[in-house]
């Protein structure tokens, strides 16, 4: 597949530009190649499902898309920043600043409430307490559960905990939201609701949100798909929705 | 010089983390949770910690006890006069001449026509303790102007004794470990029944292992025509070293003074067997302790992995992870210490003795735990905390940020 | 437990450790024992003034023990109490009857090899003294050197030659300095004519109880009366004069043994649930829940015995510093060592710890419901 640009994921500024982003980890003395000359473009507001078989390293790149690992060759720009010249502090920093996470067993913190998970990226921010709490509030509003704010993670459903972590990913306001087999661990019907909200963001608060995830039901909620094979990127699908 | 090479990254290391527990971003709270999460790990380490603190305490008190007895005793303005090399008053004996002309020498301090000092005569005796053991008992005879010397000793029953009639006071803290000491009962001694008058305090110090009388009465009880020591308060205490001088140049006594501060400096040695056990047990335990504290804190650290490279990809630093699981470790071997501490308040007061190997008489003291002491266990166990908890916070700063996006 | 190798070392070390300190602690209670259990004084017998230590006994008492037909030979001896340079250097020395006491001490002065022409040139030498080998060596002396020894009890310095070094079969009997007993006469004028202690040896042993009674009755109501007892009560009396040693070393050593109980259920617990899964599947395959019991139990047990060995054999390796540690500040623990019989009770107790502390989660872990094992999956 040639470079994918703006253009082709519905047009507009791009917030994520990868130029032959490649990847290898070392075993020993045996380089593995996970990702190869990737060139790809991803427009404000876009919404992409980055889909493969296992191995086809799309969770790679969609870590370092998060600027949470770092390329082997090639440059990246995301959100105005080109990760390669931060160092780890900056970079933690531009990542509190520009990304919401979603993880697919949500990695909530079992000892804190939902308030308080919610409220953990704004601690590094320097916010009064008020602040604070009208900003998680607001993000618990958003998804539905100011009831529940009091509750630990294990009193909560499996869509309910999602649905606090994608809170606590939006309770920054970042530009990108990065989603790792959002509904991976959910039923239908949990995963449908996460999938709905997920979009919302999308349309009416306008994340860019790049997702990753096998199944097909899911990537139907994205405008675009892309898909894998072998460490370079194979077909672009626009969904039709 | 090395010692500050050492102590100076410590002590940057310790002030950052005083910082970080106010400034860096993680909260203690989600630590002590996180500890109270973990209930059996977390209670068999403070468990442990708790029982090392307490053991440290106790043989801390042990030593202060010790300390208490001998030190509070001693003024730098009062001296001991002894026969040269005799070191301990027991071994002492100064004729009656020389004690004639000791008493007049111009740098005592005088009330009116009296020298302020006691020409005194030490003796042991065999008593059989409660538990049936034998040990030596000191037997002091003292002169009148010995109680005056002497301000820290009151008497809390009876009365004092009078001279001439064969009376003697027991200090309080004997009453319990030596049977038949209560007043209105009988010593034998020399040869002769002694009525047990009184029984005093002295503070804890070192009189509270000795029976007292009058020392003409015990010197025709033993049959002994010399003394054995020479208390005296001087003019001033700052003329210590010429009272020392001139009663070791004077030909005609040739004897030694030693300061009683630095006489009962000399006595603290009697605890030197236990202190030393004591602390060896002690820092034998607190490797444990560490090892014990750096265990629970490694497995904290591989079960929170993925909690950890969670908190990393929202923005939090390595510096912050590593000062939330220093904290953490902190906390847990100081709630230990806390309990340790107050495990080692029930030692409070025990009465127990040792014999001095110098003297081969008993000393007598009293575990005692002041807050003072308390707080150095717990600033122990923070210690523990600090050394135990390094390398799991170390390791935990360290865990890959894409450990948040595996699966399971 | 090759999971994480770094927790293993750390039980591994936690157990070696308290291993280590009660096998040390047990072994100062024994070393403590021996003083007062020593098999070569069994026909030995103290006499010494009832009032205690510091009063002596006239020498004329001598003629009368003399004369019991009970004993061999008749040693006094007194305690000098001198130091040699410091104060804090501290051995023991004594004034002695030199004629009897090679003969009183025979087991003792046996290993030593000393030839006639050696004992009689300290028995030659008025001012002569003998000494422990080990102590001639910690102070560098040798035959025919002058040790200037101060006295602390008695007001006389004397300057005394070494005519003998003589071997002994414990580092205690070793780290002492005998001289004649005419010296401590001579220069002190109150004990002429006067003794500390009087050592009996007897014919035999069974004789000893019977003569205690008798020699005490016989000075009783006098103005010196008497204190009998065997050699071994007589050092027992020492040993109990320090204070309830005993009770203190028992006491840390069951606190330390719970300590070590504690953290080591505590950690196999952790370990046993980071597997709960893997236990479910093994119940799950058809292992017994016995089976499955037994193979933690080995694990832990095998772990805490290892334990146990490292710190057992870390005490035999330090024995020699806490010998020295020991040793200085209180003379009994001069003869500090290892007994066999310490290290079994020792690496069996760390055993047991191990068997118990991995016995209680291994047992709740199989009693779970399978299913709920599998669920953390």
């Amino acid at each position: 597949m040639p470079a994918t640009t703006t253009e082709d994921l519905g047009g507009g500024e791009a917030i994520i530009r990868l130029q032959d982003i490649a990847k290898s980890y070392w075993r020993e003395a045996l380089e593995i190649p996970v990702l190869k000359g990737i060139d790809l473009d991803i427009p404000k507001g876009g919404y992409v499902a980055l889909m493969g078989p296992s191995g086809s390293g799309k969770t790679t790149l969609l870590n370092l898309i998060a600027g949470i690992d770092r390329p082997s060759g090639g440059g990246l720009e995301v959100c105005g920043y080109a990760l390669n010249d931060l160092d780890d502090d900056e970079l933690a920093a531009w990542r509190n600043a520009h990304v919401g996470f979603i993880f697919q067993n949500y990695n909530l913190v079992p000892v804190l409430n939902a308030y308080e998970n919610v409220e953990l990226p704004l601690l590094l921010q320097p916010l009064s307490r008020s602040e604070r709490r009208r900003r998680v509030l607001e993000a618990l509003s958003l998804v539905n559960l100011e009831d529940r704010m009091w509750n630990y993670p294990r009193q909560l459903s499996g869509g309910q905990e999602q649905r606090v972590a994608i809170a606590r990913a939006i309770v920054t306001d970042p530009d990108l939201l990065v989603a790792d087999e959002p509904t991976g661990a959910l039923d239908h019907k949990n995963a449908e609701e996460v999938l709905q909200l997920m979009e919302r963001l999308n349309r009416e608060l306008g994340k860019t949100i790049v997702m990753v995830t096998h199944d097909p039901k899911a990537a139907h909620h994205a405008r675009h798909q892309i898909h894998l094979e072998k460490g370079v990127l194979d077909r672009m699908v626009e969904v039709n929705q | 010089m090395i010692g500050l090479l050492v102590l100076l990254p410590f002590a940057a290391y310790l002030g950052w983390l005083l910082w970080a527990a106010f400034f860096l971003p993680v909260p203690l709270s989600y630590n002590l949770r996180s500890l109270w999460q973990r209930k059996v790990s977390t209670f068999s380490t403070a468990g442990a910690i708790a029982l090392v603190v307490g053991i440290f305490v106790v043989v801390l008190s042990l030593a202060q006890g010790l300390s208490v007895a001998f030190v509070t005793s001693g003024r730098d303005d009062q001296a001991l006069v002894l026969r040269p090399n005799a070191r301990f008053e027991l071994n002492s004996s100064i004729e009656r001449e020389r004690m004639r002309i000791l008493k007049v020498h111009p740098l005592l301090a005088r009330e009116g026509e009296q020298p302020l000092c006691s020409a005194e005569v030490v003796a042991v005796k065999l008593f059989q303790k409660s538990n049936g053991d034998d040990t030596n008992v000191t037997i002091r005879g003292m002169e009148p102007m010995g109680l005056r010397l002497r301000p820290q000793a009151r008497i809390v029953e009876g009365r004092w004794f009078r001279p001439g009639v064969s009376e003697v006071v027991v200090p309080r803290k004997m009453q319990g470990r030596f049977p038949g000491m209560e007043v209105g009962g009988i010593v034998k001694m020399g040869g002769r029944q002694w009525d047990i008058v009184g029984a005093f305090e002295a503070g804890g110090s070192s009189a509270e292992s000795e029976i007292w009388t009058d020392v003409a009465d015990l010197m025709q009880a033993y049959k002994r025509d010399s003394y054995s020591t020479l208390l005296a308060r001087l003019q001033d205490a700052n003329r210590i070293g010429e009272f020392t001088r001139s009663v070791d140049e004077d030909k005609r006594l040739k004897l030694e003074v030693v300061t009683e501060r630095a006489y009962f400096k000399e006595l603290t040695k009697a605890g030197d067997p236990i202190a030393v056990l004591g602390n060896l047990i002690t820092v034998i335990l607190t490797g444990g302790a560490i090892f014990s504290a750096m265990n629970t804190m490694f497995a904290a650290v591989a079960n929170r992995t993925k909690e950890i490279g969670m908190l990393r990809a929202l923005g939090f630093r390595q510096r912050d992870i590593l000062a939330s699981f220093q904290w953490e470790a902190i906390l847990l071997c100081g709630a230990g210490g806390l309990v340790g501490a107050g495990l080692a308040t029930f030692a409070n007061g025990i009465q127990t003795g040792t014999t001095s190997f110098d003297t081969f008489s008993d000393v007598g003291f009293a575990f005692t735990i002041t807050p003072g002491l308390m707080a150095q266990g717990v600033a122990f166990s923070l210690v523990m905390g600090l050394l135990g908890g390094f390398l799991p916070a170390w390791r935990a700063s360290r865990i890959p940020l894409t450990e948040a996006m595996k699966g399971g | 437990m090759t999971r994480s190798w770094v927790r293993t070392l750390l039980v591994l070390g936690t157990v070696a450790v308290s291993v280590f300190l009660i096998t040390v602690l047990q072994s100062l209670l024994t070393t403590l024992d021996s003083m007062s259990n020593n098999p070569n004084s069994s026909n030995r017998l103290v006499v010494r003034h009832k009032s205690g230590l510091t009063q002596v006994l006239p020498r004329s008492y001598e003629n009368y023990l003399r004369q019991q037909p009970e004993v061999e030979t008749i040693c006094g001896l007194q305690w000098f109490g001198g130091y040699y340079k410091d104060p804090a250097n501290f051995f023991a020395n004594f004034a002695s009857d030199e004629a009897t006491l090679f003969d009183v001490f025979r087991e003792e002065f046996g290993a030593a090899g000393i030839t006639e022409s050696q004992l009689k040139e300290y028995l030659r030498d008025g001012t002569g003294c003998i000494v422990g080998e080990s102590l001639a060596q910690k102070n560098g002396w040798k035959v025919g050197d002058v040790v200037p020894l101060t006295g602390t009890i008695f007001p006389i310095s004397p300057r005394l030659t070494i005519r003998l070094i003589f071997k002994a079969r414990k580092p205690s009997d070793e780290n002492v300095l005998h001289f004649h007993y005419k010296v401590l006469e001579e220069g002190v004028p109150r004990f002429k004519g006067r003794v500390g202690t009087f050592w009996l040896r007897l014919k035999r042993p069974e004789d000893i109880p019977r003569l205690i009674e008798r020699i005490d009755r016989h000075f009783a109501n006098s103005a010196n009366e008497t204190l009998s007892e065997t050699e071994n009560a007589f050092n027992l009396s020492f040993v109990k004069m320090l204070g309830n040693i005993n009770g203190i070393i028992q006491g840390i050593s069951v606190a330390v043994l719970v300590a070590v109980l504690i953290v080591t259920a505590g950690t196999m617990a952790m370990v046993i649930r980071e597997r709960t899964t893997e236990i479910a599947v093994f119940r799950a395959m058809g292992f017994r829940t016995g089976q499955v019991l037994s193979l933690q139990l080995a694990e832990g047990a095998l772990l805490v015995t290892l334990g146990g060995l490292i710190g057992t054999l870390l005490a035999v390796l330090v024995a020699g510093a806490v010998r020295g540690v020991m040793g200085t500040v209180m003379p009994f623990f001069a003869d500090f060592a290892i007994a066999p019989r310490t290290m079994l009770l020792c690496m069996g107790t760390g055993l047991a710890i191990g068997l118990i502390s991995t016995f209680i989660p291994a047992y709740a872990a199989t009693r779970k419901p399978i299913t709920e094992g599998l669920k953390t999956l």
